[in-house]
């Protein structure tokens, strides 16, 4: 089946199966590892992408459904090289170890932040409540994405 | 932990100081290479068909029917790579332990479900996992056996005929005057304390990527493990290949925790298909595999008696510890946690009449291995549960029955009953120190002021010293313990640094530039580091064990100081000084007011070799190996060993809210103080400790690995098998003692302490919120459901809504 869609900017024409799934084709067809696989079950939210700005679970979806979409990634945060506010905070905050779960963890937290200003603690949590991380305990996570809320809004 | 405030970013950063980490950059970019991400050309995708029984003979395997299918390019049964290659064994020569080799796929028997008995390979996942629904298996099955005790018992089902029993090992053990303790002591206490299986489950799972240039007869294999250098010499053994010829690369790691330490069939599997094919062949492990197939964990039952005295004094201890190592087909040997259990069943506290009994069964169910911790939680788990019910005896404070057993302060190194020699600080002062910091006598006074409420409030203490910078060899038949490393200065002054071990998160990028930054007298920023290449490094013993700071710190600092001696032998010849008026750092060779640029000694050692001393060698590079000298590669005579490079200590407090409606358990406060020795980065220590409490709060509030009597594995998905999420993990205080060890550095080991402390101090801060209601806490599987078994058993009548209003949390109102 042919598949038109948007990748991070760029426009994509492929020819994908019904059954093939979003997650793999980001990472096999298009090489946007960042998309990392971790449970194929959307229990854990590893595979987390943006899908015209809404964070979704690139497993629970085939490819076929994004015809006419635009999907992000991480790989198109850091422009010209600049880490994002967001990026920045996640190193500055401490907030990744092994960094399996970051990508999916960042667009998450872009999704949060694009549409809240100032939010709170158990706002955060709730937020990214979908998103599993097994090394840092989450603390350092929910400080790197409230600094960077008040990083974008100018504040403190 | 404290927050990053407190850890701000100092330039030039050294040891001690909390620069944010190198890696980050690729991690949060999406250029981190995980191994799912390596990309050989030409690759073709393994899917391994696993057994859907737990104990079958396996009479016939047809592979006929999926050679067929679209997209096939090979496919293998048991019996065939068992011919072209040799088996795994546990290499362990003690008596009383069964002899046992397995292949890379079973061959004659399944003897858990999801045990791997046959691969295909195609030209993608799909098509390969399509082809594994056509193999036809012919299993014959027997009646498994899934409990540890059922399966010592004469006449259980064997899982291995030869045998004659279940039992895999069989270690006694006692020191001192244990049956003169029991005889002269005024109280004996009996208990019986069991351990629940759960796993330490990275994020990422396992995998392999192998390649095989037969012309050239060398083997390249990508595999996300602990311990590169080490899978190298069982490959070697597996294939038949020299070492010379094998070339094994663990890329970016998204979370190891002793689970990829283990020397895993499916690595091999993928060595041994991968000789076979013209192809390179990538085997990624799906979650299902990694809840069935991978290694589990913790799993032990232990029955103990407690010799004490009316003031408070054990006087002697006996165990017999049952651990299940379900089907124990894992090399190095999944027994090796048990065996620590044995050595820390004492704790901190001074109990030199000791005796154990291990009992290693097999079961029907996955192989049991490492998990952070190490068979440590196990041990203090039971000991500090024994604390605190000697204390409930004889009516004393919990820490005052602490205070009277712990291990004195002198004299140093302190033996312990089974040979381990503390080299540690004050165990006295670390409890002391978590007991005022929590504020321990107000929060008494107010668990009773609650009581009288009808709340339910546990404050729950633990304390632990840990074998940091184990040798290995007692637990592998080989290896032993020592690291190596690598410092090259390339002609422009940057230099190289490579590691032995290999982290899976752990920040080394950054610690150990910091680390040979300190010797060198460079900025870190000068400073590349790399690891986990069997290529570049001679040997390695990985990352496990809290070791890497021990033993990689100690061989970066041996290599790097005598590259810092070479360069300083340099320099003086160059400045036309004596030696000893010589220094380095801020980048620069000094003498009086000469300087020298730390590149124009560099390049003078590459470019421009007239400049150096006559008879000096050209280059600057060292490859250095560091071996502490103080660990046993094996048990004397008595049984006893001292494993341990040097021990880390912890003392912790949890204090938790239990409803005594619902069974749920409220983490209201926990703090702990940590001994690791001179610390590195502390931004990167208190990341650790958080990340191990949260794995803490998993082990006994939420993860429970459970089989069905069949065999069958029930808790096989994310939805059954809950890890922490956001939201169930509070932030633990983090109070650092720095007593440094005697090692190059004064490093020991810091990743796994909260881990073992924090189990402890929640379990035993849930039993101290449920004791007015007449339950005794002997376990550690104590979610919702299952405390409200305990309750129930305790005859507490259970009223659900009025749960419902625990702590003010009602039921999610979803606002959108």
């Amino acid at each position: 089946m042919r598949l038109s869609f948007s990748v991070n900017g760029d426009d994509q024409d492929l020819e994908v199966e019904p059954r093939e799934l979003l997650l793999d084709v980001l990472r096999q067809r298009l090489d946007l590892t960042s998309v990392h696989a971790a449970c194929e079950q959307g229990s854990c939210g590893t595979c987390t992408v943006l899908v015209d700005g809404v964070a979704v679970r690139s497993c629970l979806l085939f490819a076929i459904q994004m015809q006419g979409r635009e999907v992000r990634t991480v790989e198109d945060l850091a422009a010209d090289g600049e880490l994002h506010p967001l990026q920045r905070a996640f190193s500055e905050h401490h907030a990744l170890q092994c960094g399996f779960c970051t990508p999916a963890m960042v667009l998450s937290a872009l999704e949060l932040l694009e549409q809240s200003r100032a939010p709170t603690r158990p706002e955060i949590e709730h937020a990214l409540a979908g998103n599993l991380c097994r090394c840092t305990g989450y603390t350092s996570i929910v400080d790197a994405v409230e600094a960077a809320a008040a990083s974008l809004a100018g504040r403190p | 932990m404290t927050t990053i405030e407190e850890h701000p970013v100092v330039t030039p950063s050294g040891i001690g100081d909390s620069p944010r980490r190198v890696e980050d950059a690729r991690f949060l970019t999406g250029q981190a290479e995980y191994l799912a991400d390596v990309r050989l050309p030409g690759a073709r995708h393994m899917a391994i068909l696993r057994s859907p029984v737990a104990h079958a003979r396996i009479s016939g395997v047809d592979l006929e029917p999926a050679k067929a299918m679209p997209g096939v390019r090979a496919a293998f049964t048991g019996s065939e790579l068992a011919a072209l290659s040799r088996p795994f064994s546990h290499l362990l020569p003690i008596p009383t332990i069964k002899p046992l080799e397995w292949s890379v796929l079973a061959v004659d028997k399944v003897r858990f479900v999801g045990e791997p008995v046959a691969v295909v390979v195609a030209d993608s996942r799909y098509e390969a996992e399509d082809a594994l629904e056509a193999v036809v298996v012919d299993y014959d099955e027997l009646d498994p056996v899934v409990d540890p005790e059922a399966a010592l018992v004469a006449g259980a089902p064997l899982l291995y005929e030869d045998w004659g029993s279940n039992e895999f090992l069989f270690v006694p053990f006692s020191s001192g005057d244990v049956e003169g303790a029991f005889a002269s002591a005024e109280h004996v206490l009996k208990e019986r304390f069991t351990q629940h299986r759960i796993t330490g489950m990275p994020l990422e799972g396992h995998g392999a990527c192998g390649q095989y240039d037969s012309a050239a007869g060398r083997l390249l294999l990508y595999a996300s493990t602990q311990q590169p250098h080490n899978l190298r010499t069982v490959l070697a053994d597996v294939t038949g290949l020299s070492e010379a010829k094998i070339r094994v690369v663990a890329p970016d790691m998204g979370g190891g925790f002793g689970n990829k330490q283990h020397f895993m069939r499916e690595e091999a599997l993928v060595a041994v298909v991968a000789m076979q094919v013209p192809f390179p062949v990538v085997w990624v492990q799906d979650r299902w595999e990694a809840f069935s197939a991978s290694v589990h964990s913790r799993d032990q039952i232990h029955e103990v008696e407690v010799a004490y005295q009316g003031d408070g004094r054990v006087l002697g201890l006996r165990a017999r510890i049952v651990a299940d190592l379900g089907n124990p087909v894992l090399y190095f040997t999944g027994a090796a946690p048990a065996l620590v259990t044995t050595g820390l069943m004492t704790g901190v506290y001074d109990i030199p009449n000791y005796a154990y009994e291990l009992h290693c069964a097999a079961t029907n169910k996955c192989p049991i291995g490492a998990y952070r911790g190490f068979g440590q939680p196990q041990a203090f788990f039971t000991i500090e549960r024994v604390m605190d019910l000697v204390a409930d005896q004889l009516g004393m404070d919990p820490v005052d029955v602490r205070r009277v057993n712990l291990i004195p302060d002198e004299p140093r190194p302190f033996v312990s009953p089974v040979g381990f020699l503390y080299d540690t600080g004050s165990f006295r002062e670390q409890l002391d120190s978590v007991v005022d910091a929590v504020g321990y006598r107000d929060l008494r006074a107010r668990q009773q002021d609650e009581r009288a409420r009808g709340r339910y409030l546990g404050v729950g203490l633990a304390s632990m010293v840990e074998a940091t910078a184990p040798n290995l060899h007692g637990f592998a038949g080989r290896f032993g313990g020592f690291e190596m490393a690598m410092v090259s200065v390339q002609p422009d002054g940057r230099v190289n640094v490579v590691v032995g071990t290999k982290s899976q998160g752990q920040g080394h990028e950054t610690v150990f530039a910091q680390v040979a930054s300190e010797v060198l007298g460079v900025a870190m920023e000068e400073i590349d580091v790399r690891s986990g290449d069997t290529g570049v490094l001679p040997y390695g013993m990985g990352t496990w064990g809290s070791r890497s700071a021990v033993m990689g710190g100690g061989a970066v600092i041996k290599a790097a100081e005598k590259i810092r001696d070479q360069m300083l032998d340099i320099a003086a010849h160059m400045l036309q000084t004596p030696r000893a008026e010589v220094t380095v750092g801020d980048g620069v060779f000094r003498a009086g007011d000469a300087t020298l640029p730390f590149g124009a000694v560099a390049g003078a050692a590459y470019l421009h070799t007239f400049l150096l001393p006559p008879g000096t060698d050209m280059g600057l590079c060292v490859v250095a190996s560091y071996d502490p000298g103080n660990t046993s590669p094996f048990p004397d005579e008595s049984g006893r060993l001292n494993p341990a490079a040097t021990y880390a200590t912890a003392s912790g407090v949890a204090v938790v809210e239990v409803d005594p409606n619902t069974g749920q358990v409220f983490v209201e406060d926990a703090l702990m103080s940590h001994d690791c020795g001179r610390i590195i980065n502390p931004m990167i220590v208190d990341g650790q400790i958080q990340g191990a409490f949260a794995q803490a709060i998993g082990a006994v509030l939420l993860e429970e690995i459970v089989y069905g009597d069949d065999g069958q594995i029930l808790t096989s998905t994310l939805l059954d098998y809950l890890v922490p999420a956001f939201g169930n993990v509070p932030r633990i205080r983090a109070l650092h003692r720095e007593t440094p060890s005697a090692l190059p550095g004064g490093f020991r080991g810091a990743g796994e302490g909260a881990l073992i402390v924090m189990t402890a101090a929640i379990a035993n801060a849930i039993a101290d919120a449920v004791k007015p209601l007449g339950v005794r806490v002997t376990q550690t599987n104590l979610s919702a459901s299952r405390v409200r078994r305990l309750l129930r058993a305790a005859g507490v009548a259970l009223d659900p809504v009025a749960g419902m209003r625990f702590r003010g949390l009602n039921l999610p109102v979803d606002a959108s």
